[in-house]
């Protein structure tokens, strides 16, 4: 089964909600870490480990550092989660 | 009655601490341990009980996210950490520099947080065996260099990881085969580091750790790619718990006694119920999983380690199984407090604390009953209570990955402790014998000797300064560094005692540190006692001897000072007691003075002083 992208998307919420402490945040394909001011390097590792572990996947090196925005983050997960079967 | 919002928020934090003390695990993932560490950091503010210490994390690697780690996990047991990172990549300059941020809050502890990364690969490329030893003494030598100029600027304790050996070999099995292979030398690095720290020096087995963690999954190249994190970010929490539990070693916090249920914890079954033939214990794979238990117990115990029973049963079955069942490891004289009888068990830990004089802080409990450790952690939250697996297989490794009785040094004090514990018992029962206290302190035929604090005996006397809390004036905490800049200068007296009786040797019980303030004024600077030989008269003993080394180096007065802690009111009255006179009183604070100019009479005790020599002989 792989999941819609609709789904996905709110999974990856309550994962941002959790790895920034805010229970009203909401996210957008166009977000950027530029759109939160807590969102530095710092937290960048501790969200990736945190998808990481949420979807089961793994991202190499070079894609955790050139994400760009979370619409690309749902797209690697997407592509990840199809590959790995999940 | 109502109680105010701000009591409220104490209440819901403390709530919120205990809950986290239950819920978090070591090997929770990176992602799991941050959403507890900071459930942590919102309520951190409001724990009174946290002890303040200060730590700096100096490496070449990324240190960010072992330290957010690492104040979670001191906070877990007992601190409030005040944590200072070196920029990265400045190992050698932040430790070279007196200058440098990582000195300026007067650490207590600094961490030496290296890899095997920091050791060069070019190194240990030794094309013949002529180059090894070499090249081992200069890999060793980098780091002797880091701890004394360390040492130079301040006064705290290093903690220096040794080399999690890496996963690649690029000459296969011939790495740690032969004499000099890329293995074979950071394997002999580390044992020179263990041989070669002074103290003042723990090396932290961080290879030791990795090896635990599991190798393949330690080693997490995409980190160390992307921002220089040393290893796998699930492995951090890990290796925060158990240098936070090296810390708390260090500060004398590591726990010191361990109570333990019996039916279906020491053996399978329940002895009331099934009988001595009928419980497991010894043959078949059910009953040996418990006597691998009990050996790891008892080995325990040989370290210093007090175990204590406290089981719910008749005294009379539950003390047979230990007289009689022949695959008993544990025997009666392993156990400092043996209690067995159906009071709830909180109220029995409050006794085994009291006989043997610990805080409750000091205990472990271990039960295979999920409501009895419930209702202990209720009524007792400073007794660490481990999550229990079904498998009793698995008690052991529960028990010893806890790290609950880490130790930073190691005395022969230690070793003998059950036994001086037993004694005491032995001592207890005898007092009862003699109704009058003169008689009894008499018949104990004590004597103690009174002599310097030298190499052989230092890391009793750091430990007697650093662990006790409840006979401490001052609760003064010095490293062995700083004990041993004391032995050398003038400015400072200090003396060990040891104390015998009839029953055996009390070994090192006291340590005082007299401080010059002036030509004519000698204060106790520290004055630690083991709790074990209270009520005896050795406090009597020691002033005296306090009195004449003023008296000797010229002085005219002696000044003691008390200072409170929730821990040490045990001492607030014994300068009133040893007839010194109250000079000033700020709170719970007090200082006191002895006229040594004026004659006195000698505090009364029952002790034959006796020479060192004479004391090791008879």
């Amino acid at each position: 089964m792989t999941l819609d992208r609709n789904t996905l998307s709110n999974r990856l919420q309550e994962v941002f909600k959790r790895v920034f402490d805010d229970p009203d945040m909401t996210i957008s394909d166009e977000m950027t870490a530029a759109d939160h001011s807590e969102w530095d390097s710092l937290m960048h590792i501790g969200l990736m480990a945190s998808v990481e572990t949420e979807f089961s996947i793994s991202f190499s090196a070079g894609e955790i550092a050139h994400l760009a925005s979370v619409g690309e983050l749902i797209d690697l997960i997407e592509e990840r989660s199809k590959a790995s079967g999940a | 009655m109502q109680s105010s919002p701000a009591m409220n928020d104490v209440k819901n934090s403390l709530a919120v601490f205990e809950e986290l003390k239950n819920s978090a695990g070591f090997f929770d993932t990176y992602a799991a341990q941050l959403v507890s560490a900071r459930k942590f950091e919102k309520v951190v503010g409001e724990l009174d009980s946290l002890a303040p210490i200060k730590v700096a994390v100096v490496g070449n690697a990324t240190t960010d996210q072992i330290c957010s780690l690492l104040r979670f996990w001191l906070g877990l047991s007992g601190f409030r950490a005040d944590i200072r990172q070196s920029p990265f990549g400045t190992l050698e300059q932040s430790i070279f520099d007196p200058t440098s941020d990582i000195y300026a809050n007067d650490p207590d502890i600094i961490w030496i947080f290296t890899n095997h990364r920091d050791v060069p690969f070019e190194a240990i490329e030794c094309e013949a065996e002529a180059d090894y030893d070499d090249k081992l003494e200069n890999a060793i030598e980098r780091f002797e260099g880091l701890w004394a100029n360390v040492r130079k600027n301040c006064a705290a304790q290093i903690i220096q990881n040794n080399v999690d050996l890496p996963l690649e070999r690029v000459m296969g099995n011939f790495d740690g085969s032969s004499r000099f292979g890329r293995l074979t030398f950071l394997r002999d690095m580390n044992a020179q580091l263990s041989r070669r720290a002074s103290s003042g020096v723990s090396i932290f087995d961080l290879d030791h750790i990795s090896n635990v963690f599991g190798k393949a999954n330690w080693c997490e190249e995409r980190y160390w790619h992307h921002a220089k994190i040393p290893f796998s970010l699930d492995a951090h929490g890990y290796v925060a718990h158990a240098v936070a539990r090296l810390i708390a070693a260090i500060k004398g916090r590591s726990r010191k006694c361990v109570v333990l249920d019996l039916d279906n914890t020491l053996w399978g079954g329940v002895i009331g119920d099934d009988g001595l033939d009928g419980i497991k214990l010894g043959d078949g794979p059910a009953g040996e999983a418990f006597v691998s238990f009990q050996k790891y117990l008892k080995a325990l115990s040989k370290r210093g380690v007090l175990l204590a029973v406290c089981s719910k049963n008749e005294f009379e079955n539950a003390e047979e199984v230990f007289l009689k069942h022949p695959a008993m490891v544990l025997r009666k004289d392993d156990i400092a407090v043996f209690v067995a009888n159906w009071q709830n068990k909180a109220d029995n830990i409050r006794i085994i604390a009291e006989r043997l004089k610990l805080g409750l802080d000091a205990f472990v409990f271990v039960d295979d009953n999920p409501a009895e450790r419930d209702l202990v952690r209720q009524e007792l939250p400073m007794v660490e209570v481990p999550e229990l697996p079904e498998n009793p297989e698995l008690y052991l490794r529960t028990l010893d990955q806890s790290k609950y009785f880490e130790i930073a040094n190691f005395s022969r004090e230690d070793q003998l402790r059950t036994d001086m514990y037993r004694n005491n018992s032995r001592r207890e029962e005898e007092r009862l014998v003699h109704t009058d206290l003169d008689n009894f302190l008499r018949s104990l035929n004590m004597s103690g000797s009174i002599g310097h604090v030298t190499e052989n005996n230092l890391s009793r006397a750091s430990q007697l300064i650093n662990k006790s809390n409840q006979f401490h004036l001052t609760t003064t905490r010095y490293p062995e560094a700083k004990i041993c800049a004391m032995l050398e200068s003038d400015e400072f007296i200090c003396r060990s005692v040891r104390l015998k009786d009839k029953f055996g040797d009390n070994g090192l019980i006291s340590v005082f540190i007299l401080r010059r303030e002036t030509e004519t004024e000698m204060t106790i600077d520290t004055w630690v006692m083991s709790c074990r030989v209270l009520s005896r008269g050795v406090e009597d003993f020691i002033c005296n001897e306090m009195i004449t080394l003023a008296k000797s180096s010229g002085c005219k007065k002696l000044v003691g000072k008390y200072i409170a802690t929730p821990k040490n009111k045990l001492v607030e009255p014994l300068y009133d007691r040893l007839n010194f006179d109250l000079k000033s009183k700020s709170g719970q604070d007090s200082t006191w003075s002895i006229n040594l100019e004026q004659s006195r009479d000698e505090q009364e005790n029952f002790i034959k002083k006796v020479s060192e020599i004479e004391y090791d002989q008879f």
